[in-house]
């Protein structure tokens, strides 16, 4: 009744920023800012750039479990998935760099099976996406100590130097994941798939009703986070000297927690890469942070915990409803703020 | 304005409701509508969809509390009652949509749904609860599942539950929509039944032929005002009929096609038939908007559905001479939903996300996307449509409703199609988006494209159609075209119809051959109940164990026995309280670290050097840190609504940081004798496991037959209907989740003789072995159906496997092949089968 104002052409932003991506830049930034006040250590050269390559194993591994989790889901294979991506860029070579390049291949092979697999039972026979990655989680860590028998190998130099090198003074690492940051961005916001692939995640029925294939798009993702995860591993093989065979144990819970953090609801909708990798920078950068004021190991996990409560009460309480709320308790005559 | 023509009451009104006004958001939805309804009568509601009936009735039942009004129910004032209270002083709702449980029983949604003193009246509660279904000619089984029921039986289950109360005042509405003829004959003959006995009776109805076939008394409302109250017998049809038409609408209409007579018709519909509705003919050229009209419910939607692609149809579909497969329309028809939140929008997107979704592949060069070529278009677009919004990044869910339906319009312009079906497209639009989109959408039609718009609003139809088909059932009753196309022909036709529902077969017809199918019947309730998956891992177990018995016979020794049942109870505990928490439609993902932190716990207080105090100060501990858990997590979902996996996920971090605040590294030897003790055997059989199992047994027997299973199934069944028969959902919910946290701390006392030290690292991997032997066992991770027992051998199998593979001597690689191979095809085959049993519904619906 107000807008009263002539249509005139909509215009549209080239750069937006999501609220989870302003949390967590702004988080981000104050925790360098606490860093430099209280534990200078934790914000020192070393610490930095120890810290950059294990954060971009996690941006990656989030960015995958991100597009699961945008379409309602969520992938319980990480831990497999990253840990028989370790074991067979290790155990393949044994240290013979001619032999690096098959074993990438075996890796994307298993990734694609993996992730083939999850995506029919959750897409197709509408299985509970809890249960099914679960299962092929048992499957996958099944498969790593069917390779490895248990017993780490040693990193092939090749893939150390690449993964673990640096190149003008910054971790390669975190330069791959820049890469995959922008590959997912682009394929997700300028292809025709990966547009549709977000419609479905917004409205799984409002996609169907317009005609999408929407349970093709739901199953796909699957498949993208199990070549994200391979990715991860193979970049985990290489930081790591002698990598376990349970390698991608840490990272399934600290990958969900990247997701919500980043803003992407567990109800499925919208995801967003860029937020979700800040996300994976602030974590490490936290528990770098609790390392260096010196406190039991054990804190570290609190705070964790802490952030992740917060960070997902950021998104889910509707603080303009509470605020009202509030509001009005005084004056329960006055009307509801607009 | 107010024709009151019925006689004075000569005894105390049943209910009195005088000037209430109700509005939403600002839109009057009732406005001072005073009504009167005296005992022994059936009083009959009339009035077009959205003229305010079930709102009214829904302030009378306490769902929708009025903002102006008095109510008097028998004599009595009453103001600020919730559905409890209405169902406490004797009304009864019968709703459009039954609030049924389908994961639970006939008789277990009698149970949950009616007070315990109801059931008193039989000679036993199964006596009653069958008298109740042959008093509505419902002829199910008690323990068969409300899934397994076709529309029309669960709506005969509600009256069931309307009338066991005895109400003083039963409300129905539109009870006859779904129902055969033989149930329509029942409920009937049940109505006057009930009002000779004294119960007022109010139904909702949009069918005068049920008017006068059923009420004493008829109140017209239109658009939320009433209009009149009369006798049945003292007004005639017509002016029924004129007091619900006439509806003011102060929209302008753009002129009407107005082409030459002799021109071929460029869409054709011939004979079509699908699901909800039957045999549609209707033919338009070049310019002219197809009409489907009707009361809300009759096959309209189930027709735009089928054009959309989005079901399947028989007959044919010509467009512009060429025949079109449901496969082409589904990507070629622009489909406009009538429910806009939910399936017309993507509504977390933005304005311009949603309008480009359909036209994708317009906008790309080479590989990528254009964003110019993109906004070019979109932006065109919606500036035709002069679409209002802050900026094309807006979200659409900001939008006004008007502007919301034109991004909806700008989606299927952009996607250049040939046919655009529009449901319901004015609803919740202003007055000036209205006359809007009717241009939009003779300009759409005259460019050649067929239009067909569906609207339960007849005057909204006059204006803007050149043809329109009334259905009614999902028959066509009328089709209208030129100066028979006005809103009493449509109305007249959509109220006066008497067909019966497409697809509805009677329910009494459809079990002729009871006996016959009784013995088939009693296996597939076996095998669609609880308890199948149970059998079938009994099997499996005994079969594994006759394998692993050849190879080994130390296999079935005690020692073995014993120790797989100590392991079976740990993880049985805690298995339990996961299937709680799933049973609600939750998961709990802390119950692992729960466990580790618990033996944590424990290990400060019952060492080897403890006082019997002490010992009992510790469990006293645990116990108590296992409820705060459960508080925690049951508080986080249901009041500060995280998502039970965020929720459980942020507890089950915290707790793994506070075992090793508390245990940095393994230490505190539990005391041996409590461990002893916690660890007696009988022969073979270890007395905790015995515990477990009658601990099973209770539980299981509590989930059926008490209350509180009744309600915490309903809570995880379905939330809605759950509320409606009653359940307090909050105060279930969280319940749940202590109860789950209180039995994961009896697997921490398992666990605790087990590990012998407070070891942070320990218990967590419990989290995903409880999911997997709770999913073993059959429990939906979709909430509200499962078992125990099932766990209890989910539990069983899932140990028995891990020990099998030491006594195959296979390598650890073997235990989790195995364990991935059975969780799979535990749930690929309960999927499967739970889908085949959907589809067999489905078809007999």
């Amino acid at each position: 009744m107000t807008d009263d104002s002539t249509p005139q052409r909509l215009t549209s932003a080239r750069l937006g920023v999501s609220k989870g991506l302003l949390t967590m830049a702004v988080s981000t930034v104050v925790l360098v800012i606490l860093g430099f006040a209280l534990a200078p250590s934790s914000v020192s050269q070393g610490a930095v750039l120890g810290m950059l390559p294990f954060a971009s194993v996690l941006a990656i591994v989030g960015l995958g479990q991100m597009l699961v989790v945008q379409q309602g889901g969520i992938d319980l294979s990480v831990p497999g998935a990253v840990s028989l991506a370790v074991v067979l860029s290790t155990h393949i070579p044994n240290q013979d760099d001619s032999m690096l390049v098959p074993a990438i291949l075996a890796v994307y092979a298993w990734a694609i099976g993996a992730g083939l697999l999850n995506g029919f039972m959750v897409g197709r026979l509408g299985l509970n996406p809890i249960i099914a990655t679960l299962g092929t989680n048992a499957l996958l860590f099944g498969a790593v100590l069917g390779i490895s028998g248990g017993i780490p190998r040693t990193t092939t130099r090749l893939l150390s130097s690449i993964a673990g090198g640096r190149t003008a003074g910054i971790p390669n690492a975190l330069l791959i994941a820049l890469v995959v940051l922008v590959l997912v961005t682009i394929l997700v916001k300028r292809t025709v798939a990966g547009r549709r692939f977000e419609a479905v995640g917004a409205s799984p029925a409002a996609a169907r009703a317009t005609g999408l294939r929407y349970r093709t798009h739901r199953g796909a993702a699957y498949v993208w986070a199990q070549l994200l995860f391979a990715t991860a591993g193979i970049m985990l093989a290489g930081i790591t000297n002698q990598p376990t065979a349970f390698q991608g144990n840490t990272y399934l819970l600290t990958s969900v927690a990247v997701v919500v953090l980043g803003g992407t609801s567990l109800l499925g909708g919208r995801g967003y890469p860029v937020a979700t990798f800040v996300a994976a920078l602030f974590l490490s950068q936290l528990d770098q942070f609790v390392l260096a004021l010196g406190v039991p190991f054990a804190v570290r996990t609190l705070v964790q915990a802490a952030a992740l409560a917060i960070g997902v009460a950021i998104y889910t309480v509707d603080w303009a409803a509470l605020r009202r709320r509030l509001a009005a308790r005084p004056d329960a005559s006055a009307p509801a703020a607009p | 304005m107010n024709i009151q023509t019925a006689e004075a009451p000569t005894t105390v009104a049943t209910l009195v409701m005088s000037d209430i006004s109700k509005s939403f958001g600002g839109v009057a939805a009732l406005t001072d509508v005073s009504l009167e309804v005296l005992p022994g009568e059936v009083h009959a509601l009339l009035g077009e969809n959205g003229a305010g009936k079930s709102t009214l009735m829904n302030v009378a039942t306490g769902t929708i509390r009025p903002d102006a009004g008095t109510m008097v129910f028998r004599g009595e004032l009453i103001d600020n009652i919730d559905p409890r209270d209405a169902g406490r002083l004797g009304i009864a709702f019968v709703h459009q949509h039954p609030a049924v449980l389908p994961d639970m029983t006939v008789f277990e949604n009698l149970l949950v749904a009616l007070p315990a003193s109801v059931f008193a009246e039989g000679p036993s509660r199964e006596e009653f609860a069958r008298s109740l279904l042959d008093r509505v000619n419902l002829r199910v089984h008690l323990s068969d599942r409300v899934e397994t029921l076709t529309v029309a039986q669960k709506h005969l289950l509600e009256i069931a539950k309307a009338i066991a109360v005895k109400p003083a005042l039963l409300v129905l509405d539109e009870p006859t929509a779904p129902l055969g003829e033989e149930s329509v004959r029942m409920l009937f003959r049940l109505v006057r039944e009930f009002v000779a006995g004294g119960t007022s009776v109010v139904y909702i109805t949009h069918r005068l032929a049920e008017v006068r076939e059923l009420a004493d008394r008829v109140t017209v409302l239109r658009d939320g005002r009433l209009r009149a109250t009369a006798v049945v017998e003292e007004i005639s049809d017509r002016e029924l009929l004129s007091l619900i038409v006439g509806r003011q609408l102060d929209s302008t209409f753009p002129p009407k096609y107005d082409g030459p007579e002799g021109e071929e018709p460029n869409f054709v519909l011939d004979r079509l038939s699908g699901p909800g509705f039957k045999d549609v003919s209707v033919a338009a050229r070049r310019g002219e908007i197809i009409g489907v009209a009707g009361v809300v419910g009759n096959g309209q939607s189930d027709l735009l559905r089928s054009l959309a692609g989005l079901s399947q149809f028989d007959g044919a579909v010509t467009i512009n001479g060429t025949g079109v497969s449901s496969k082409r329309l589904l990507s070629e028809a622009a489909y406009l939903p009538a429910d806009r939140l939910s399936e017309g929008l993507m509504m977390r997107l933005t304005v311009r996300e949603n309008a480009a979704v359909s036209a994708l592949t317009r906008f790309r060069t080479r590989l990528l996307l254009s964003r110019k070529r993109e906004l070019g278009m979109v932006g065109d677009t919606l500036g035709s449509l002069s679409v209002k919004a802050a900026s094309l990044d807006a979200p659409v869910s900001s939008l006004s409703g008007g502007n919301q339906q034109k991004v909806m319009v700008a989606r299927a312009l952009l996607s250049e199609p040939e046919l655009v079906l529009a449901d319901e497209p004015t609803q919740g639009v202003d007055v000036g988006a209205r006359a809007e989109i009717y241009q939009i959408l003779r300009e759409v039609s005259a460019s050649g494209i067929p239009v067909i718009v569906a609207s339960s609003d007849a005057k909204e139809l006059e204006g803007l159609c050149d043809t329109v088909i009334v259905m009614s059932r999902g028959h066509v009753v009328d089709v209208l075209r030129g100066d028979e196309l006005t809103e009493e022909r449509m109305i007249h036709a959509a109220v006066s119809s008497t067909t019966q529902t497409v697809g509805v077969e009677d329910v009494a017809e459809a079990e002729l051959d009871e006996r016959a199918a009784a013995r088939r019947a009693k296996v597939r309730r076996f095998v669609q109940g609880d308890y199948a998956p149970s059998v079938l891992l009994v099997a499996v177990m005994v079969l594994l164990g006759a394998f692993i018995f050849a190879q080994n016979d130390r296999y079935l020794g005690a020692f073995n026995i014993s120790a797989m049942l100590l392991l079976v109870s740990a993880l049985g505990f805690i298995a339990m309280g996961q299937t709680i928490a799933l049973l609600t439609g939750g998961i709990d993902l802390s119950v692992g670290p729960l466990v580790g932190f618990l033996v944590v716990i424990g290990s400060f207080f019952i060492l080897n050097e403890s006082s019997g105090a002490s010992i009992l100060l510790g469990l006293a501990a645990m116990l108590g840190t296992s409820i705060v858990v459960g508080l925690v997590n049951g508080t986080l979902i249901r009041y500060v609504r995280f998502t039970a996996i965020a929720a459980t996920l942020t507890v089950y971090i915290a707790l793994q940081g506070m075992s090793f605040i508390l245990r940095p590294t393994a230490e505190g030897f539990i005391n041996s004798e409590v461990s002893r003790a916690i660890t007696t055997k009988l022969g073979p059989i270890p007395i905790a496991f015995v515990v477990l199992v009658l601990l099973v047994l209770g539980l299981e027997y509590a989930l059926r037959k008490t209350p509180w299973g009744w309600r915490l199934r309903a809570a995880g069944s379905d939330e809605e209907s759950a509320r409606r028969v009653g359940v307090e959902i909050n105060p279930t919910i969280v319940m749940a989740y202590v109860a789950t946290s209180v039995l994961t701390f009896l697997g921490a006392i398992m666990l605790m003789t087990q590990i012998g030290v407070g070891d942070p690292a320990q218990g967590v991997a419990y989290t995903l072995s409880s999911i997997t032997a709770v999913v073993l066992g059959g429990t939906s991770l979709l909430g509200g159906r499962g078992t125990f027992v099932g766990t209890l051998f989910g539990s069983m199998l899932l140990v028995q496997v891990l020990n099998a593979t030491v006594f195959l001597r296979l390598d650890q690689m073997w235990q989790y092949i195995l364990q991935g191979v059975l969780i799979l095809a535990a749930a690929i085959l309960y999927a499967v089968a739970r889908s085949s049993r959907r589809r067999r519904v489905a078809r007999k619906a």
